[in-house]
């Protein structure tokens, strides 16, 4: 694998302490290279959740090692100041239902992350626009989020989740609430994008219509993760 | 591409925002100190002014007679009653003595009870001046002493200064007794003259103590309007100006009437200064005696002069002056007044000239930094 | 960077200004409220004012004439006239009591003041807004508008019948009655007259008294009962001083040699303010105190419900690297804008109502500005509880948990 993207060393988290304490994760390891679109599946309970959530940095792991490209971002703690800026500028988060900021348009929805990382407004919106072309939905870029489709609004999403060009993306059931020809959509859209970007793509579903096109898959269960090599059959 | 139109909700938002921040303008401007005061400007104007005096007074009868008797009396007979028109010289009332004839008893018998001392007095008065001459002859022949014949000529004269005495006492005892005579024919009550009785405080066996009016007379003719006139606008006031006289029982008729006099003697305390006014023609049916009444005296016209309304005056800083408009700008400019009118017109003497525009009404009270905002009336007209 | 709070007041602004009409509506109340106090203020100000007095000579130790009934005889003014200092003297008598026109009765404080040409003397109204001054020593009334009354009206004090004939505005007393002048006389009678029952009645217990009803000389019931219906009696004297004069110097002269109270009108506004109107401004106060919690509980509540509506997005926001401060700025920004729209529209509103009121509401500029300052700082202070809630959101709940 090659050394970019992201890595996972028996990362592990322990909710509560003594007798209560529940270990969410108990020995993760994951190596997702750039370019590369990997599947998560795993049932409820797995530990999916808390593995999505400490690799988005929003919990700490209790322990274990993330490496992010050359960076090591997390080893018994995180070895990065500012964990915002981390979400900010190296992580891609592409959410079952888009979360859309409904009182942005399009356009700004995408462009909020540069705006928040210093960029000006105009410079911000041309890079959105760029995305957004690239998505094929920039002729919905002055809409609302609630005038989208669902496809649409995934899309959308997408497209924020890219526009930082951040080494890894995170996507939580990214085609859960839409129909298969949608959901091959978003993947072959995912897969493009990573491919284009350079991006690690990591995608938690449990949407059997998806699994097939994955070419390596990752099972949780119990806190432990296992590999396996998917089919990998892309559609047209 | 990148071609921003702006927003349909902006559009929208404007539409609601412009209007709310026009109507927050209007209301600072036309609210707060900035607001410009609303004025009803006028013209000072070149008039002559019929000054007047209003006064309100009660209607009085000239001459009033009241009628009652010297002493206490019982009245026997009454012949008239209020409203009645009686001549001069007419019986009105009859009156009875309550003790006349015990009391000219009374003097008879002292009368009689003197003439009976006279005739005692003179017979004492015989026999001492016989008893003198008896011992003056006996003196001559030494019979007796000069000191008896002085004692005996001594008691006649006590008994002639007695007898001028009793026919003193007789004298006025018979005097009172032809005054009770004359009493007793003066008891009826006669009209001193001719008029209307307005009052009879007394009936039929009533007894009257002496002095108390019985019967009350005016003359119709010589009713008259007892008026007061605030001292303060009292000036011009004087005999023979024509006046209307207003009775409170007839508000809408207006009665001609002339200034008769004017009081030389003011009232002190209510300070007013009085006057009578005289009708015209006796009013018919005839005015109550007491009624109020509003009397307006016309004085003589003025020469024509600079007048004003009376609202128009107003003090700054001691001075009195009016608001004068020049290009929208105010300025005060004191003034001299002169007389006034009844109906709120006033002579100015000094300070403007004929057109200038003066304010006469404002919202407020103004000062020369006001801004003024000039309007045809500042209350809704319904008249 | 864009305006968070702007665009999301932009999305949502039909929510925006309707909150901010009814918060508008609570401030316009709340001004309203300020402005009756004021109002008291004023009034109590404008009677002070408007008599052109420098000086009130009212009887011996009484807080008169407003604040408490003082009788002194009316030729008293001749020996305040002569002294040196003292440049117009004249009686004034108030009295507060239903003016009837008609079938109407209206609530009224009748002044009464010297008629005739002693122009702009202490006591006469300073302006008119229609007719004229009084010319006639009776029976003539200048009435305030708010009574209602218009020139040529013919209303009736007590027995007496009197004619508008001019019209003042803000004449009132400090109780916001407006005022009707008319001629001392007759105030002086109006002050005093019964009713004619009462009259009669009087009359015969005077003639039932021996003492008074001696035979042979009625002249002496008569004079007594003259006596009885005549007032002498007036309910203060206004002076006014020469430029020069000082008032406490004169106050002094006066109420020394001439053995009367006498106030200036430093004393007299701390007799109306301080003491007539001191517990209605408590009272004011005291709502207004209220009004200011319900207005900043109003914006809290409206501002933590806007926020909890997009707790989900805030929760996204944080999870791509918003900036705490970035969310508490638009949380609050949007809380001042909320607080700005409602005091714009409860300034138009407080406008608008305020003439509507039957006594004086005054809105002075600087009470806007002062309401203004107080309506952001609430509208701040009641956006912390959004503001705490909203940073306490975790950005893992984005993460489906």
């Amino acid at each position: 694998m090659s050394k970019h993207g992201i890595r996972i060393e028996h990362l592990s988290k322990r909710y509560g302490s003594g007798d209560t304490a529940v270990d969410a994760l108990k020995d993760v390891n994951m190596n997702v290279a750039p370019g590369e679109v990997v599947g998560l599946i795993g049932p409820s309970g797995s530990g999916k959740s808390t593995l999505l959530k400490s690799l988005g940095a929003v919990i700490t792991p209790t322990s274990g090692k993330m490496t992010l490209g050359e960076q090591t971002i997390f080893e018994q703690d995180w070895k990065v100041s500012d964990l915002r800026a981390l979400r900010r500028d190296k992580i891609g988060f592409i959410f079952q239902s888009p979360y859309l900021i409904p009182f942005l348009d399009v356009v700004d929805n995408v462009a909020l992350l540069p705006m928040l990382a210093g960029v000006s407004n105009s410079e911000a919106r041309a890079r959105a626009l760029e995305l957004l072309t690239a998505l094929d939905v920039h002729h919905r870029a002055q809409a609302f989020p609630s005038q989208l489709s669902g496809g649409e609004q995934q899309r959308v999403a997408i497209a924020r989740g890219l526009i930082n060009r951040p080494p890894v993306i995170l996507a939580d059931e990214p085609t859960a609430p839409l129909d298969s020809e949608r959901a091959m959509a978003v993947i072959r859209i995912l897969n493009d994008m990573a491919k284009k970007f350079e991006t690690a793509i990591i995608v938690v579903t449990h949407d059997e219509k998806i699994i097939p096109t994955f070419k390596r898959i990752y099972h949780i269960r119990d806190g432990v993760t296992t590999e396996e090599v998917g089919e990998g059959r892309l559609p047209d | 591409m990148i071609n921003f139109k702006p927003h349909k909700k902006a559009v929208a938002l404007t539409i609601v925002i412009v209007p709310l921040l026009i109507l927050l303008g209007y209301v600072v401007i036309n609210s707060g100190p900035l607001a410009p005061v609303k004025v009803v400007t006028t013209e000072v104007q070149t008039k002559s002014l019929q000054p007047g005096l209003f006064g309100i007074g009660t209607v009085e009868a000239r001459y009033t007679y009241t009628l009652g008797h010297a002493y206490a009396a019982r009245v026997k007979a009454l012949f008239v009653d209020v409203g009645d028109e009686v001549n001069a010289g007419d019986v009105l009332v009859k009156l009875e003595p309550i003790d006349l004839e015990q009391r000219l008893n009374a003097k008879l018998a002292a009368v009689k009870a003197a003439n009976a001392s006279i005739a005692e007095a003179e017979a004492k008065l015989d026999f001492a001046e016989a008893q003198a001459e008896r011992f003056a002859q006996l003196y001559k022949t030494e019979a007796v002493s000069a000191d008896d014949l002085a004692a005996k000529q001594q008691a006649a004269a006590i008994a002639r200064a007695a007898l001028v005495r009793v026919q003193d006492e007789r004298d006025r005892n018979e005097a009172d007794y032809q005054a009770l005579v004359v009493q007793r024919q003066e008891l009826d009550l006669l009209a001193p003259a001719d008029g209307i009785v307005i009052a009879r405080n007394a009936e039929v066996g009533s007894t009257v103590p002496s002095g108390q009016t019985i019967l009350e007379l005016i003359d119709p003719a010589s009713i008259w309007v007892n008026v007061r006139f605030d001292q303060i606008s009292a000036a011009g006031l004087r005999k023979g100006l024509p006046a209307t006289i207003i009775l409170r029982s007839q508000q809408n008729v207006q009665l001609d009437g002339q200034v008769a006099r004017v009081e030389l003697k003011a009232d002190a305390i209510t300070e007013e200064t009085l006057a009578k006014v005289v009708f015209a023609q006796t009013p018919e049916p005839l005015p109550r005696i007491g009624e109020l009444t509003e009397v307006h005296v016309s004085l003589t016209e003025l020469e024509p002069t600079l007048v004003i309304p009376n609202a128009a005056i107003h003090r700054v800083n001691a001075e009195l002056g009016v608001w004068r408009v020049r290009n929208g700008d105010l300025q005060f400019v004191p003034i001299t007044l002169g007389r006034a009118d009844l109906n709120g017109d006033v002579q100015v003497l000094k300070g403007l000239q004929d057109g200038d525009a003066i304010v006469l009404f404002s919202e407020r009270e103004l000062s020369a930094r006001s801004s003024i905002h000039i309007v045809e009336s500042l209350v809704e007209r319904s008249e | 960077m864009i305006s968070l709070a702007g665009r999301d007041i932009l999305h949502s602004w039909g929510k925006f200004i309707f909150t901010g009409i009814g918060l508008g509506l609570l401030i316009g109340v709340t001004f309203v409220m300020a402005g009756v106090y004021r109002g008291m203020v004023d009034d109590g100000k404008a009677l002070l004012d408007n008599s052109g007095a420098d000086l009130w000579v009212v009887q011996q130790n009484t807080l008169g004439p407003y604040a408490e009934s003082s009788s002194l005889n009316d030729d008293l003014y001749r020996t305040i006239s002569a002294m040196p200092g003292v440049a117009e003297v004249a009686n004034v008598t108030y009295l507060t009591m239903q003016v009837r026109k008609e079938e109407r009765d209206v609530r009224a404080m009748v002044v009464g003041i010297v008629p005739g040409d002693r122009f702009a003397a202490p006591g006469w109204p300073p302006y008119l807004v229609a007719g004229r001054y009084l010319t006639r020593g009776h029976y003539e009334a200048v009435a305030d508008v708010a009574t209602g009354f218009v020139i040529g009206d013919t209303v009736r004090i007590r027995r007496k019948d009197f004619t508008i004939v001019g019209l003042t505005r803000r004449m009132v007393s400090s109780s916001g009655d407006p005022m009707i002048f008319i001629p001392l006389k007759d105030a002086q009678e109006a002050q005093f007259l019964k009713d004619n029952d009462a009259t009669w009645q009087s009359r015969r217990r005077t003639e039932a008294n021996p003492a008074f009803n001696q035979p042979g000389s009625s002249a002496i019931t008569q004079a007594v009962i003259d006596s009885q219906t005549t007032n002498s009696f007036v309910n203060a004297i206004l002076v006014r001083l020469d430029a020069h004069v000082s008032q406490d110097e004169m106050a002094q002269r006066i109420s020394r040699w001439k053995r009367l109270t006498v106030y200036t009108r430093a004393e007299m506004e701390e007799i109306l303010l301080g003491k007539l109107i001191a517990t209605s401004a408590r009272q004011i106060s005291m709502f207004l105190v209220i009004l200011a919690i319900v207005s900043a509980a109003i914006i809290a509540f409206i501002i933590y419900t806007l926020t909890m509506d997009k707790i989900r997005e805030i929760a996204v926001l944080k999870l791509i690297g918003t900036r705490n401060r970035t969310i508490a700025a638009m949380i609050m920004q949007q809380a001042l804008v909320l607080g700005i729209i409602g005091f714009v529209i409860g300034k138009i509103t407080a406008a608008f109502a305020a003439p509507l009121f039957p006594k004086h509401v005054l809105l002075l500029t600087q009470d806007a500005f002062i309401g203004l300052f107080l309506v952001l700082v609430i509208s701040a202070l009641s956006s912390v509880i959004a503001i705490r809630m909203a940073l306490k959101v975790d950005p893992a709940e984005a993460i489906g948990g």
